[in-house]
């Protein structure tokens, strides 16, 4: 079946695949404010400051490229964006170039293991058992009800816009497997539904890497983290602040809880 | 009778040798090598129903694909089943060879394989341009256990602009 491939403007365009793609606008009917293409795509690469990225890139203003989207479907290539960090950043761009070549990596794997990127690499380091973690996603995660501030707001986001900062990506994950013990694979199909660079390569390897089944170990934070990389514009107004935020301790009070039956120190 | 007869044979053949450009969502660049290798060839993009269903894909990103697709000058887009989708513009432009970006994806390793072999279609592939160059020894050589290990060796390199030094 052909598609109409003339539009008069955007909002003609949304129309149109929003009456098209009527099982896709059921799950959501959001649309991103990043426009696909070439010409947005080269607008945003003009915008990167590749020698400011690895002082600032784990905060979530931190100045980060928001080009994933454009990688992941090759508007622009690995090979241009390198060439066009090291030209703009010289030797400070090496943490930039490096967060590229994770995407490479990724890709390079997926190439070798194929469908099996949907199993767990290795076991786990949790001390968990497979079947101690639970299948699906729970409603509350999906439709940002969980009454934490911070993981909502993730959610919302996520829904919303097709994007999420790489450092809420993984607290957002950590609190998915970790906290709530659901199978990573369920919160990487949640992911690919909505983030417009959602790629099982980098988003199941990821999740994986989170989880500890890409790892030598489980990836998790504390409040204290989270506060410090997002001003603490959640914890501000989060009722759990200051009773039963479930991220607030020490790292070894935190793995104590989470983990309590992985016999070896983590952190 | 004989000449026409010839004639209308090369036509033909001329005809059926002509390329057809798939465009995937590995590679919306309008500037793709594939495109570039055939700027006068029909070229068309599938939006997979059993993906979108599969990986349940929300409209914004169908949107996204939507936008790289229209500065993609004289696409053609479809939706449905991508052999058969693709089968089918084939036979509308009258080809019967596919070029397309290479991918890792395996679902893209087997729609080829079933293009060639029940589609009748020859299918070429060819690669975007590599991150850092690699000789087909150093590409074997590659360990992916890890990160690290995969990066170190290359680190240098790929911190180069030049990247004719030896490895």
């Amino acid at each position: 079946m052909k598609l109409k491939t003339e539009f008069g403007d955007r909002e003609e365009l949304l129309t149109y695949l929003r009456a098209t793609f009527t099982a896709a606008a059921a799950r959501s009917s959001d649309v991103a404010e990043l426009r696909g293409g070439r010409k947005a795509a080269e607008a945003v690469l003009q915008q990167i400051q590749p020698q400011r990225y690895a002082a600032t890139r784990n905060h979530l203003r931190g100045t980060v490229s928001r080009l994933s989207a454009y990688l992941r479907h090759g508007v622009l290539t690995l090979a241009e964006v390198r060439r066009f960090a090291l030209q703009r950043g010289g030797k400070q761009a090496e943490k930039f170039v490096t967060e590229l070549a994770w995407r490479e990596y990724w890709q390079r794997v997926y190439a070798k293991i194929g469908r099996d990127i949907w199993k767990d690499r290795e076991s786990g380091k949790t001390g968990w058992r497979p079947a101690d973690y639970t299948d699906g996603l729970p409603e509350d995660i999906a439709q940002a009800a969980t009454g934490l501030r911070c993981m909502d707001s993730f959610a919302t986001e996520l829904r919303q816009t097709g994007y999420l900062h790489n450092h809420a990506r993984m607290w957002l994950a950590a609190y998915v497997v970790h906290w709530r013990r659901i199978r990573w694979q369920a919160g990487a199909r949640w992911f690919l539904t909505h983030l417009l660079d959602g790629d099982p390569a980098s988003n199941n390897l990821s999740w994986q890497w989170v989880a500890s089944t890409f790892s030598v170990k489980p990836y998790y934070f504390n409040r204290d983290n989270l506060e410090q990389f997002t001003d603490g514009v959640y914890c501000r107004t989060c009722q759990h602040y200051r009773n039963g935020c479930p991220f607030d301790g020490s790292y070894d009070e935190l793995q104590a809880r989470l983990f309590p039956r992985a016999n070896q120190a983590y952190e | 009778m004989m000449n026409c007869r010839r004639g209308c044979f090369r036509a033909l053949t001329k005809r059926m040798n002509d390329v057809l450009v798939w465009i995937h969502g590995d590679d919306l660049n309008p500037q793709s090598r594939v495109l570039q290798a055939h700027p006068q060839a029909p070229r068309v993009f599938v939006f997979d129903d059993a993906v979108s269903e599969h990986y349940q894909l929300s409209l914004k990103r169908i949107a996204f694909l939507y936008e790289c697709l229209l500065e993609i000058p004289r696409i053609e887009i479809r939706r449905g089943d991508v052999f058969a989708e693709l089968v089918a513009a084939a036979q509308e432009h009258q080809c019967n060879r596919i070029v397309t970006t290479e991918s890792v994806a395996p679902r893209f390793a087997r729609l080829c394989a079933k293009l060639r072999r029940e589609g009748r279609l020859a299918v070429e592939t060819i690669p975007t341009e590599p991150f850092i160059e690699l000789s087909a020894q150093e590409n074997a050589r590659l360990d992916l256990k890890r990160f690290s290990r995969f990066w170190n060796p290359l680190k240098a390199r790929a911190l180069s602009l030049n990247q004719s030094f030896d490895w």
